[in-house]
């Protein structure tokens, strides 16, 4: 397209300056950088200023400045807003919506602040020209006001009051603040900590037990002897049974044993299976499911972190306050769902849950396991309903899991070309790429390197 | 060329005693020594922008060095005239006012220079484009936005928008409706500023945008260096335009994605030739170090 030819040339004198040359008459600039912001959106922005503490003691004509110059911006939920390590110059308030705040030091995540209507970030890089300490994502599809440092220095240069000042102090407390959370972020990397998986099947009878076994096998060839199973699934907790091990102990008899001696009753209530996986049966009965509470499991998981590499956690159906205690210990949640139509609305509603309690989208994958040959409900229809990729699909197996239980068998670790077996192999790669890289040599059956690894998930879509 | 005549150095000299007086006087002032300032914008072979570039080069507006340049240049009335110098006839008066404005970041000449991008004269719009990027934010990136708009794309506007832009500038126009030249220029943007936030919206510039788009988007994948784009950008390798085809190669180059290798060898035997050395560049840079 050609481009349209300004009356009078561009090369002729800037608008809008009445100043510059005097008895020639200048234009209004013809179109304005942005539009001037309306009254009641004036308004809005005012308001969504006073409620952020350092703007609220700001003078009217001040706030009125800042609020013209602010950038109205949507983010969708899930997007990342600030990358930590990146630099900044804008200071982002919340309008409406909710941010979390997290300091990533792999494997380890901590989320700092939950962030909602009011809350400001981004001053640190801003003001003090720092890299951003944290990372922000929408937690919620949010809208943002967005205020640049030009704007900013603009509005504040020269004012008396001392809001400039005071943002630059709050940016430093924070500063210092996350500097310690980052370090402590990184305390479970330095102990050579387990890293926690909670598997949640919302749907009963979608295979969640038997992928938390295979998961377990599959894991166990990687790490022998450092994988343990905690199997939650209340109130008829059975990974023991299908593995052909018999429990004698389980985590709900350890609510009244000394704290002194908590450690060593604990590990040995713990089930060894002769090719390597560990089990630890949460119940024995129905009733004893009533003694899990979520102190214990915080005790119980603080404890077995020192002694594995991998803890996967079997989580049932229900979500309980032991749940909710042990989603904020893992580090990554698979959610395992069927094809089928009343699964795959339950695991819909299970990851909405999920990403408000706070589980980044990349802490959480998907896993579709068929359990029949020829599936009602498509994958891309399961994707579209999850609003997500399928990140593992496991194809349908036969009668082999069955057997495998009769047996007392892992097919994970006694049948590797079966289908389970594979899916659990990708999954265990997948978690592996996110959480395993700095654990020593990786064994003969992992995968080289995480490109592979993704590839191999890739596969078995 | 220098000139050897005896007037000639008479005169190289005269200018480099003033530039010195020049350098002398502003660096006096960003220390705090003095807040005294007077220029003379017309002096022969003297570049004020130059020399206050010496000074502010790479410091943040908000610096104290600058806010005292600023200070005095605003109390001495220099900026005044700086600023009205930018709707002067001489087009070497307007790019070097320009110059001044861009190393000074005074953001209130943001609307006249935005008005000097569309100059006819290459040195005024390149100087004034320039400026832009030097004093950043919203106003000086939507100048730039509009200029591409207007002109097509540009490559000094481009670079420019880059460094102006703020956080999630580019980002957001890169999701919003836009002219044909702008969604390009926006996505070299948002890959030279090497921002993992862009990583999304070019992700979805990848798989629904135009031919150009996809080209740009998978270069600016590889500059940023996202390893989460390598999925897409290795499937990008089986499109039938041999553009896209080529710039997928060169972006997994970059990535070092080893998990295209094998790709990457099939596209060796690729029907255009400019793909085929595109592929053998990306597998030189896989090679095992």
């Amino acid at each position: 397209m050609r481009p349209r030819a300004r009356p009078g040339g561009w090369d002729g004198p800037a608008p809008g300056r009445p100043v510059l040359t005097a008895g020639e008459h200048r234009d209004a600039p013809r179109r304005p950088d942005r539009p001037w912001p309306s009254f009641h959106d004036m308004v809005s922005r005012l308001s969504t200023l006073e409620s952020a503490a350092v703007f609220f003691s700001l003078p009217e004509a001040t706030l009125r400045a800042l609020a013209r110059r602010l950038r109205r911006i949507k983010v969708s939920a899930g997007d990342m807003i600030v990358f930590q390590g990146e630099p900044g110059d804008t200071i982002f308030i919340i309008e409406r919506g909710r941010c979390r705040m997290v300091v990533e030091k792999p494997p380890s995540i901590v989320t700092v602040a939950l962030l909602s209507e009011g809350d400001f970030f981004g001053e640190g890089a801003t003001l003090l020209n720092r890299p951003q300490q944290a990372s922000v994502y929408a937690q919620t599809d949010c809208y943002l006001l967005a205020l640049d440092r030009q704007a900013l220095h603009t509005t504040m240069a020269g004012r008396e009051h001392p809001a400039l000042d005071e943002l630059r102090q709050v940016a430093d407390q924070r500063f210092r603040a996350f500097a310690d959370t980052s370090v402590q972020a990184t305390w479970g990397l330095l102990l050579q900590e387990a890293t926690v998986v909670g598997v949640y099947s919302p749907k009963g009878g979608s295979g969640g037990t038997c992928i938390s076994l295979n998961l377990v096998g599959a894991l166990a060839r990687r790490y022998p002897g450092e994988v343990l199973l905690l199997d939650l699934d209340f109130p008829y907790s059975h990974s023991a049974l299908l593995a052909g091990l018999v429990p004698t102990s389980c985590l709900a008899r350890m609510s009244s044993v000394p704290q002194g001696s908590f450690e060593e009753v604990l590990l040995s209530a713990v089930l060894y299976h002769p090719t390597g996986p560990m089990i630890l049966p949460g119940a024995l009965r129905p009733e004893e499911a009533d003694e899990i509470t979520p102190e214990l499991i915080t005790k119980a998981i603080s404890v077995l972190r020192k002694s594995f590499s991998y803890i996967v956690v079997d989580l049932g159906v229900t979500i309980t306050d032991s749940t909710l205690a042990l989603f904020d210990l893992t580090q990554h949640v698979v959610v395992v769902t069927a094809p089928e139509l009343s699964a795959v609305k339950s695991a819909a509603d299970a990851i909405d849950i999920l990403v408000q309690l706070g589980t980044p989208h990349d802490r959480l994958s998907v896993v579709l396991n068929n359990r029949s040959f020829k599936p009602a409900v498509t994958k891309s229809a399961v994707e579209r309903s999850l609003k997500r990729d399928i990140d593992v699909q496991i194809q349908f197996d036969g009668s082999r899991p069955e057997q495998a239980a009769v047996d007392g068998v892992i097919l994970s670790i006694t049948n590797p070309r079966s289908e389970i077996a594979k899916g659990c192999e990708a999954l265990a790669a997948l978690l592996d790429s996110k959480h395993g890289r700095q654990r020593g040599p990786e064994p003969a059956a992992a995968p080289a390197g995480g490109e592979s690894v993704l590839a191999g998930v890739g596969e078995a879509d | 060329m220098p000139s050897r005549s005896p007037a000639g150095m008479i005169h190289q000299a005269t200018a480099g005693i003033r530039r010195s007086a020049l350098r002398r006087q502003l660096q006096s002032v960003a220390a705090g020594k003095s807040t005294a300032l007077s220029i003379d914008l017309d002096q022969a072979g003297v570049d004020v922008g130059e020399a206050i570039e010496e000074i502010t080069n790479r410091l943040p507006m908000e610096s104290m060095p600058v806010q005292r340049l600023v200070f005095a240049f605003k109390r001495s009335g220099t900026a005044d005239r700086v600023v009205e110098r930018l709707a002067a006839k001489s087009p070497q008066q307007r790019a070097r006012s320009a110059r001044v404005v861009g190393a000074l970041q005074l953001t209130e000449a943001v609307s006249w220079l935005a008005a000097l991008l569309g100059s006819r004269d290459r040195a005024v719009s390149d100087a004034a484009a320039r400026a832009l990027g030097k004093i950043g934010g919203a106003r000086s990136a939507t100048a730039l936005v509009l200029a591409i708009q207007r002109r097509g794309l540009n490559r000094r506007l481009v670079a420019e928008l880059a460094r102006a832009a703020p956080d999630l500038f580019v980002e957001v126009a890169l999701t919003e409706p836009q002219r044909p030249a702008v969604r390009p220029a926006l996505a070299i943007a948002a890959g030279l500023r090497r921002r993992q936030t862009a990583v999304g919206p070019l992700i979805g510039l990848l798989e629904r945008g135009s031919r150009r788009e996809r080209v740009i988007g998978c270069r600016a994948l590889g500059w940023i260096g996202s390893r989460t784009a390598i999925p897409i950008i290795t499937r990008a390798l089986g499109d039938r335009d041999w553009k896209i085809r080529m710039s997928a190669a060169k972006a997994l180059g970059a990535l070092r994605a080893q998990s295209a290798k094998d790709d990457l060898k099939y596209l060796q035997i690729d029907r255009n030739a400019r793909v085929r050395k595109a592929a053998a560049q990306a597998l030189y840079r896989l090679r095992p170090r």
